[in-house]
């Protein structure tokens, strides 16, 4: 966590700017679309083990040798699981992102967001409690978190930028399943629920989130060099594969009762369709950041 | 003085040369994480390597990075060597 950043932020997002227009405008719809979600829910004493959890297709074992070899049943077991991982993957980027915000929430640098900061705070603290009260109640458990924060990019002025990008391509990711699995029939009321209420929350923070990495990118171009700029691409590709992989979990593999989780955590990583899946899911990521020159291609390696 | 590694460390070892190939060999006190041969982006890889190594699931919430410091400490920390 960074709070004393040399990025010029404050100078950035200020004066009648479109940003600010954004600003406004989402503020607006928070304070409209208000809810609560101690209220709003409907949970089940429990859900259905043998139906499906998770979209299918959404799936990372999805068009693999090793999802090929496992029966109907298996896959709606290990379905369940899948979900518990994912939504204990929201717990755990939201837990990361609240401290960033509230690290930044208030400072010179982050005036004018800073309203617009306290609701991301409110909706992400709901979220978070939607998420591991889903786990909890149907898992018995959060997976526990498998990531430490080193090793990022030594760039100084750029620190403001990844924490946001780094952010973003969580919320964007995490959407895609959301608005998926929001409407997919074949899932719990309950299931579809959650996954949709997030989604309505997620529209917001994205547009957000797409809009001050994009300034705080324009501005790095106008300050790194070429080398530095390129070594902030390599990392977020990195990152972008990463956010991917851990959906990939063996914990979940051995609570569905698969044998060698290890082993089949690797042949799921190294199979054939399994890089198409990564571009997939990350596809709303890529495109977006290509579009806005943070990324030079979309094409994402191990 | 020779010294015998713990079983399931050589997995350990040679995850650790396929990352930095350019390094004949890996010093034991070498700081892994000031030179970038572990970072948070391949650490979930090395996470499970050493869970699968050791046969222990590690929760992040009973160690710490300076636990991943140097060879030494991993094998301290986790092989009990």
């Amino acid at each position: 966590m960074t709070t004393t950043d040399p990025t010029p932020a404050g100078g950035l997002l200020v004066g009648g700017t479109r940003f600010e227009e954004v600003l406004g405008r989402l503020v607006g719809m928070s304070e409209r679309d208000y809810y609560n979600p101690y209220r709003l829910f409907v949970w089940p004493d429990a859900l259905d083990e043998d139906g499906w959890w998770m979209t299918p297709e959404l799936m990372v074992e999805h068009g693999t040798a090793a999802g090929a070899e496992l029966t109907e049943e298996q896959l709606r077991r290990l379905s369940k699981w899948e979900s518990i991982n994912f939504y204990s993957l929201n717990v755990h980027g939201i837990r990361e992102l609240l401290t960033e915000i509230v690290a930044r929430i208030h400072t010179d640098a982050f005036r004018v967001p800073s309203e617009y900061f306290h609701h991301i705070i409110g909706e992400e603290n709901e979220h978070m409690w939607f998420f591991a009260t889903f786990c909890h109640r149907y898992g018995g458990k959060v997976y526990p978190q498998r990531s430490f924060g080193f090793g990022t990019p030594a760039i100084p002025e750029a620190d403001n930028f990844l924490v946001f990008a780094r952010l973003l391509i969580f919320e964007e990711l995490v959407d895609v399943f959301n608005q998926r699995m929001g409407d997919d029939e074949r899932l719990h009321p309950t299931i579809r629920q959650v996954n949709k209420v997030h989604h309505q929350d997620e529209s917001r923070h994205i547009a957000f989130g797409r809009q001050i990495v994009e300034i705080l990118h324009a501005d790095l171009r106008a300050r790194l060099s070429v080398a530095q700029l390129g070594e902030l691409e390599t990392y977020l590709k990195r990152y972008l594969r990463q956010s991917v992989d851990v959906l990939v979990d063996p914990a979940v593999y051995r609570d569905a009762g698969l044998p060698d989780p290890y082993g089949l955590r690797r042949r799921v990583l190294a199979d054939p369709a399994y890089p198409a899946y990564v571009r997939r899911v990350l596809r709303r990521s890529t495109s977006f950041l290509v579009n806005a020159g943070i990324l030079g291609d979309d094409r994402i390696v191990p | 003085m020779t010294t015998q590694s713990p079983p399931g460390f050589h997995l350990v070892l040679d995850y650790l040369r396929a990352k930095r190939p350019d390094l004949p060999v890996i010093d034991p006190e070498l700081d892994l994480i000031e030179n970038r041969i572990l970072d948070s982006l391949g650490f979930i890889d090395f996470l499970y390597l050493l869970e699968e190594s050791t046969g222990t699931e590690i929760t992040l919430d009973s160690v710490s990075a300076e636990d991943f410091r140097t060879l030494n400490r991993i094998k301290a920390r986790f092989f009990g060597a």
